[in-house]
């Protein structure tokens, strides 16, 4: 185990290493110049342009440059082009904004979609399975931004309540209750958005493994038993099909960064998926790099939970 | 109940959405917001895509940010409601001119001979008290001129570095003959070309600068070959003791009595700090170039500021409605002891790192209280502000990134403007719940060629390629009628533009036969061709920008009509930019450009600035248009400035280096409620609805401004 744990250890460093050089590589390489640059305005002179070039070490052969960044993020002094603000505190700041709707969206998804899966499973072609998959099929194609829009529409038509934004604009003089309760209701739309969009997916998932397992021989053992319904489907069946989701489950983790820029932007939620989404168009590279090396450490940190779960999970394995 | 998987799985969902919707009944519905809060008429919101970055004048060149900083700084000056320009923090200003020649001894002047300092300015002074008769043709520039004072001769050393990248600096001795030094009343970029009916055709043009310009160290000069040393001398004596000098003069008288938010008074030295951090290199100033043709700034007394300017460069007075910031929150040792505090490097901390960036302090009609990172900045009105406070209490800068929210929130009432879309403007507009505003903007889309390809450098090709395309219908279908045509560079609603020039018609039969002119014959399938060669070239525009897309679709399809075989292609910005249009390479693509009032067109159609990488890319080269584009820009008097616009205007309408489309126009809506509320000396209140000035601003009067409980009705309106 320890040994398994050194080893993963070691090949994730490489690995976040070779994604490091990558990723700085592709957005260098990638046309277009910081927002701060804007090669068609009049006001700008070459000698401006040339600058500003200098200022952001651009000018720079490429490993040099990668060697100042990186210095900078890991000494934590890295600064973003836009606003000179710190990157790792605006990310923490938006990391913040970003969690509740990422915490509430996994906790619906990763529990109704259970429920859900494994009785269309059991009653295979049945009313409920087939309006399972209609629904699922018809959320995953229906576009997200789609449905907020109506989703909105018909929330403030019809109710005449705020919707958009962390919480009620204007709203400062209230009780703390009522503040935070204003700011539960802001969390609703978006994460249920969020959700309804994970459970469909997942279901499905659920559906599919548990399928599966429910032909096998300890299934029907398990019957003939006459152990209880919940028994056999949410004990027995389902633990064997549980293997899969522990992998899935390691990788809900780079979510926590990325957050979702439709959902984000449509509801002017200030999270972390709008800041990074906004600092690719403006070519704001300190933010986008360290979005970047974040998440790649939270996919390799994922993966690694996962793999540990297994071992826990399953005995057969060994790694 | 025995708690099951099952039921755990089903239960914490459920009670999770629960709890979520119960928060439904603490939630402050819109009604409260908008209408049932008295508070809510004091404020006024408005909503933007995008967040400001930097809220610091100098630094900042966004949207966003330089919308927030009109309402927490103000500027010198700015322009009224007929777009002049009115005073601010100035209350008044004159601008003249310093004018400068040096004697040129060896020269002989027409009924004088050669001459001396103080014979020169014998002369002049007798020219301009009449003793002397002269050409009647100069008398104006003559007339013009107050004073006449000789400088004496001066040395002085210089030093300029050497040509090649490893030049070292050479130091170069100066003996400066005598020079005159003329006062103008108001500029002239004439007063030379009339100082040469006087003086002599040669008197300036043979100026020998390189004979009072030489090399200083004994030792440097010895190392020097004679041929490396005539080179340096040629290249910098001209530009050290140029024959003539203009220096405009631009002097501000301050108002007095203005002070910044923080209670700080505002004076000349705030001016002049403003002005050396835009010029210093440290700050990155994204305005450098406006005010790189200022010699200085000199602090006269607390209210009088004196910038004088090294050439004629007409646009300078327009570039101080910049807004002034406050010098004793930001120098050297207010960013030092910031540094110190928050312990960074105190030599390598300049202002764009200040905090000051985030809480600004200006001397505008609005406090700064609050920015939200991407949620919105919150002002508040400024109790004494020189022009009185506002009538808005407060004012919120929303960011709300999707236009389709926004308008939600503004049906809502918790944004009280929307910028209408296009396809939206009839519907809205005629809304009794809204008052809605719609104007021209500021920027035109056109069809650029690329006039150093053929077929694009024959006039009669553009000339046809412009005729072919129906203009009315693109602005009918793709702007749904929201649009104008335009036909020359000015901003519209501005006098630069000459709206004698008439559109090109569409007219694809003359367009044929100007075709056929230029040796272009249709072919037996129809397509033009000349010498066996098939008229074929690729329209290109960027991607993500819908209006373009559909506009080269339309040309495109016009064009084939007439047997051109146009092929299109959309290129994602950045490569569209440094591919395409820095290296000029395209036949034809359709662009926009964003313009500024002053009518300064240097950028992008002097011939000089055709190179790569520069904003003349379709290669527009016309001596005569160059001469008109330095004219305008050295012309400080309004009405002559106008009369060369307009016959610039003509020239490119004739020329057609460009087809020019549209121009297009905004609306905006308003609540109703929002008027403006005027009190007069006796504070007898009266309301007034908010109507547009000339140029279709709306927001003109915002500091008086108020939102009522109830629509008011104008007798007025009837």
């Amino acid at each position: 185990m320890l040994s398994f744990i050194g080893r993963s250890i070691v090949q994730k460093m490489i690995t976040l290493f070779f994604v490091s050089v990558i990723s700085f590589l592709i957005i260098h390489l990638a046309p277009g110049e910081p927002s701060q640059v804007d090669p068609l305005n009049p006001k700008f002179t070459p000698e401006i342009v040339e600058r500003f070039r200098k200022e952001f070490h651009l000018d720079k052969p490429l490993y040099v440059q990668y060697l100042f960044f990186y210095r900078g993020l890991l000494s934590g002094r890295t600064v973003s082009w836009k606003d000179n603000q710190p990157v790792l505190a605006k990310m923490w700041e938006r990391f913040l904004n970003s969690l509740p709707l990422f915490i509430v969206g996994t906790i619906i998804t990763w529990t109704l979609s259970f429920p859900i899966g494994i009785r269309s499973a059991i009653f295979r072609g049945g009313i409920f399975d087939r309006s399972a998959t209609f629904f699922s099929y018809f959320l995953i194609s229906i576009p997200g931004f789609f449905f907020a829009y109506i989703l909105i529409i018909f929330v403030v038509t019809r109710f005449q309540v705020p919707v958009i934004g962390m919480q009620t604009f204007g709203l400062s003089d209230a009780s703390t209750v009522r503040i935070l309760m204003d700011r539960v209701w802001h969390l609703l739309l978006p994460s249920m958005l969020g959700a309804t969009g994970g459970i469909a997916i997942l279901s499905r998932y659920v559906r599919s493994q548990m399928l599966e397992v429910e032909g096998q021989d300890y299934v029907r053992t398990a019957k003939a038993k006459g152990l209880s319904w919940e028994q056999v489907h949410y004990k027995h069946a389902l633990r064997n099909a549980l293997l899969p989701f522990v992998t899935m489950f390691g990788l809900i983790l780079p979510g926590l960064i990325g957050g979702s820029v439709i959902i984000e932007s449509i509801f002017s939620w200030p999270g972390m998926g709008r800041m990074a989404y906004e600092a690719i168009l403006a070519r704001d590279y300190p933010i986008i790099l360290t979005v970047n090396f974040i998440s790649a450490v939270l996919v390799l940190l994922g993966t690694f939970i996962s793999d540990v779960l297994y071992l826990v999970v399953d005995p057969r394995i060994r790694l | 109940m025995k708690l099951t998987t099952r039921r755990i799985l089903i239960l914490v969902p459920l009670f999770v959405t629960l709890f979520l919707v119960q928060s439904y009944f603490w939630v402050p519905g819109y009604e409260q917001q908008a209408t049932g809060n008295p508070e809510r008429l004091g404020e006024y919101i408005s909503a933007s895509i995008g967040d400001a970055s930097i809220l610091n004048p100098i630094l900042s060149s966004d949207s966003a940010s330089s919308a927030v900083e009109s309402m927490v700084f103000e500027g010198l000056i700015d322009r009224d409601e007929n777009l002049n320009f009115r005073g601010r923090l100035a209350i008044s200003w004159k601008i003249y001119e310093e004018a400068f020649f040096y004697i040129n001894k060896e020269a002989d002047i027409p009924g004088l001979g050669k001459a001396g300092p103080e014979e020169m300015l014998r002369y002049l002074l007798g020219v301009k008290e009449r003793q002397i008769p002269i050409d009647e043709r100069i008398r104006p520039s003559i007339d013009n001129i107050m004073e006449i004072t000789v400088i004496p001769p001066e040395d002085f050393i210089v030093s300029r570095p050497e040509e090649g990248p490893a030049g070292k600096d050479v130091r170069l001795l100066v003996r400066a003959p005598a020079r005159i030094k003329l006062t103008l009343e108001r500029v002239d970029q004439d007063v030379f070309t009339g100082l040469t009916l006087l003086l002599g055709q040669d008197y300036f043009y043979s100026f020998p600068s390189k004979a009072f310009v030489g090399i200083r160290d004994e030792e440097e000069s010895s190392k020097l070959t004679e041929e490396s040393k005539n080179k340096i001398l040629a290249r910098y004596a001209e530009q050290i003791l140029p024959a003539t000098e203009h220096n405009p003069v631009i002097s501000f008288q301050l108002r007095p009595g203005v002070t910044f938010h923080d209670g700080q008074n505002f004076d000349a030295e705030d001016v002049k700090f403003t002005y050396d951090a835009i010029m210093n290199p440290r700050n990155l100033s994204p305005r450098i170039a406006d005010y790189e043709p200022v010699k200085h700034v000199e602090v006269i007394d607390p209210l009088t500021v004196r910038i004088v300017y090294k050439r004629l460069y007409s646009p300078a007075i327009g570039t101080w409605s910049i807004p002034i910031i406050p010098e004793h929150l930001l120098n050297d040792e207010a960013l030092r002891g910031e540094a110190t505090q928050r312990g960074m490097d105190p030599d390598r901390f300049t202002m764009r790192h200040s905090l000051f960036n985030r809480r600004p302090v200006g001397c505008g009609p609005f406090i700064f209280r609050e920015w939200k990172s991407d949620q919105y900045i919150a002002l508040d009105r400024f109790e004494g502000y020189w022009e009185g406070p506002p009538n808005y209490r407060r004012y919120f800068y929303r960011i709300v990134p999707d236009l389709l929210t926004q308008e939600m929130e503004f049906y809502a009432g918790t944004v009280d403007t929307y910028h209408v879309q296009p396809h939206q403007v009839t519907r809205l507009s005629s809304n009794p719940n809204y008052q809605s505003f719609s104007g021209l903007s500021f920027g035109y889309t056109y069809i650029g060629y690329n006039m150093r390809r053929p077929p694009f450098d024959d006039r009669r090709v553009r000339l046809a390629l412009g005729m072919a395309v129906d203009v009315e219908k693109i602005m009918r279908y793709v702007l749904y009628g929201q649009g104008e045509r335009i036909t020359g560079p000015f901003v519209k609603q501005t006098d630069f533009y000459n709206h004698d020039v008439r559109p090109l018609p569409y007219d694809p039969e003359r367009a044929l036969r100007l075709l056929s002119e230029a040796g272009w014959q249709r072919n037996k399938r129809g397509w033009l061709e000349k010498e066996g060669k098939r008229l074929q070239f690729t329209l290109i525009t960027n991607s993500g920008n819908d209006t373009r897309k559909a506009v080269v679709a339309i040309v495109q399809d016009a064009w084939r009509q007439i047997g051109i075989d146009v092929r299109t292609d959309l290129i994602e910005w950045s490569v569209f930019v440094q591919e395409r249009v820095n290296k000029a390479d395209f036949d034809a693509l359709v662009l926009g450009w964003q313009m500024g009032i002053e009518p300064d067109l240097y950028q992008i159609w002097h011939s000089s600035q055709s190179h790569p990488h520069q904003l003349n890319f379709v290669g527009f080269r016309n001596e005569q248009a160059d001469d008109m584009i330095i004219r305008i820009r050295q012309e400080y008097d309004h009405r002559r400035q106008v009369e060369d616009c307009h016959r610039f205007h003509e020239l490119i309408a004739r020329e057609q280096p460009y087809t020019f489309l549209y121009v297009g126009k905004w609306t905006a809506v308003l609540d109703k409620r929002i008027v403006i509320k005027d009190v007069d000396e006796q504070g007898r209140v009266t309301y007034n609805k908010i109507a547009p000035t000339k140029t279709g601003n709306f927001t003109f009067y915002f500091n008086k401004w108020i939102k009522l409980r109830e629509a008011p009705s104008f007798a007025a309106e009837g």
